[in-house]
């Protein structure tokens, strides 16, 4: 028991006039008790095996190399299901980013004062958050009917609910000095908002919605295999015969894609913050 | 200068009838203050923190309301000002505040414009779309605190002593008859806050503006400012001009603490 009375010990030091300084426990030995306990559980329900993953992993690169070469002449039939996927996440983030920002407003506490309705929208919101956008969108597909109208709308549910939070976050640690300042000088709450707190918020917000859409793009190419339309119903399809190099082109070109957007998006981060 | 405030009877601008305030938890800020302050004087207000020096200077413009007594600024009775007159009457009044309160992300210029604010429709603000005479007031109320230059830079790109400049230029800007400055050089380096102080004796002395300071500072107090006033748990221990400051004021306004003598054995 020596071990754990040391692992635990007050450590104290003393200063050369004599003085003893205390000093407060880490915690840290006890998270990480905590934490290998948990993975040894996780491990044990799971039935993680590490022997099957390593004989089997051969079976992941033979598909991988059935991928090689990609059907380049295949490119002509991923153009349209892509510039749908595109579509899908521009749109969903624009109108999501957009009808956040009133909730956000209404969701932070140094400006809305009326903690019930504060409260109300964020149970709703956090509700919102966990479901996932797949779900979303089987969903919206039994309602909507099947196609790409789907998928835009499991997007724009999933990014109001996620640009609500982070920007009503972002809201609250917002600096009130300047919006002292305003109304110091005559100027309506809605006045000093648009002069003290909005050129706080706009670039961050701003990033927060490239972000967004950067993360929708790779979220609407799997959307399609619940019927949501976009590149991901060409993919599923692919797999499912076994077209591998033709699967293989479509993996190629939404990769590029991605590439190209997410560089966009964080030169674009960068110039804001 | 000194002490011709006793001598006019007339053109009190400030006027505190006593006035208490006592907030919600009990705790008695203002004790039964009398006060009268002429249009064009310097004020210094000085005091231990929690002396009631902030409550004061904020009972002026109403940011912090009074809860006993009559307190009448440019002839209104503050007590009775809320909603739209509240904030026609503080457009007359300008105020500085200890962080400086910048929109730090954005330029000098539009932090200087934001005063204009109250005056044009929300849209025009939200676009930042503001008109030429606009700009120029602007403008023209950075040159008077000797920061044109930094017109177009970014706010956190400035000094501390530049940000308060460009503080006192967003309350120029908005053309007022009293400027209340709440600590305006506490964050400051003395250097600094020695600039500062001169641009207010500057405005003070050009545009017969009232000026009324919250101040640490005993030595930057008795240097710059006409009339000094000290607080002590919420009541008037002296009030005077600044040359008639002697130790054993500052023992009364200071509660015979020691801080105090350093900073003036430094002065």
């Amino acid at each position: 028991m020596s071990f754990f009375k040391n692992l635990f010990a007050q450590k104290e030091i003393t200063l050369s006039n004599g003085k003893v300084v205390k000093q407060p426990r880490s915690i840290v030995p006890i998270v990480l008790i905590i934490l290998g306990f948990f993975v040894y559980i996780s491990v044990e329900i799971t039935g993680f095996d590490m022997q099957v993953l390593i004989r089997r992993q051969r079976f992941f690169f033979d598909i991988l190399k059935a991928m090689f070469p990609p059907r380049w002449d295949f490119a002509s039939d991923v153009w349209q299901p892509l510039f749908d996927t595109i579509k899908m996440s521009l749109l969903g983030s624009i109108i999501g980013a957009v009808a956040a920002v009133p909730f956000a407003v209404l969701a932070s506490q140094n400006v809305n004062q009326n903690s019930i309705l504060r409260n109300i929208i964020r149970v709703v919101f956090s509700i919102l958050r966990t479901l996932p956008t797949l779900i979303i969108a089987l969903i919206a597909t039994y309602i909507f009917g099947i196609g790409t109208f789907a998928g835009t709308l499991a997007i724009t549910i999933f990014t109001f609910a996620i640009i609500t939070k982070m920007l009503f976050e972002q809201i609250e640690t917002v600096e009130m000095g300047p919006f002292e300042a305003m109304e110091s000088l005559g100027a309506t709450k809605t006045q000093a908002f648009i002069a003290a707190i909005i050129p706080q918020l706009l670039p961050t917000y701003l990033a927060f919605c490239l972000y967004c859409f950067e993360i929708n793009v790779r979220y609407a190419a799997i959307l399609g295999y619940v019927g949501a339309g976009g590149i991901g119903l060409l993919l599923d399809e692919k797999l499912a015969w076994r077209e591998y190099s033709r699967a293989g082109m479509v993996l190629f070109m939404l990769f590029v894609t991605v590439v190209i957007i997410e560089s966009m998006s964080r030169y674009f981060r960068k110039r804001l913050t | 200068m000194h002490g011709l405030y006793l001598f006019q009877g007339e053109n009190k601008v400030i006027k505190f009838e006593n006035v208490s305030k006592t907030y919600p938890g009990g705790v008695q800020a203002l004790k039964n203050v009398e006060l009268e302050i002429e249009q064009g004087e310097f004020v210094a207000i000085i005091g231990l923190s929690g002396a009631g020096k902030s409550t004061l200077i904020r009972a002026i413009n109403k940011m912090h309301g009074i809860t006993e007594g009559t307190l009448t600024v440019n002839g209104l009775v503050v007590n009775d000002l809320k909603g739209k007159s509240l904030r026609k009457f503080r457009r007359n009044i300008g105020m500085v505040f200890q962080s400086f309160n910048l929109v730090s992300r954005t330029t000098v210029i539009k932090n200087v414009l934001a005063s204009r604010v109250p005056d044009m429709p929300l849209w025009k603000s939200l676009l930042g779309l503001y008109s030429k005479t606009d700009k120029i007031k602007a403008l023209e109320s950075l040159d008077q605190v000797g920061i044109l230059d930094k017109a177009y830079v970014r706010a956190d790109k400035l000094s501390g002593g530049q940000m308060q400049r460009v503080a006192v230029a967003r309350t120029l800007a908005q053309d007022p008859k009293i400027i209340l400055a709440d600590e305006p050089v506490a964050s400051l380096d003395p250097v600094t806050a020695r600039q500062v102080m001169g641009d207010f004796r500057r405005i003070n002395k050009d545009f017969n503006m009232t000026i009324i300071i919250n101040i640490h500072h005993v030595d930057l107090a008795l240097d710059y400012a006409d009339r000094v006033i000290g607080i002590k748990a919420g009541e008037i221990v002296y009030d005077g001009p600044a040359s008639g400051v002697t130790r054993n004021t500052l023992n009364e306004i200071y509660g015979g603490s020691t801080e105090y003598e350093r900073e003036i054995g430094e002065a």
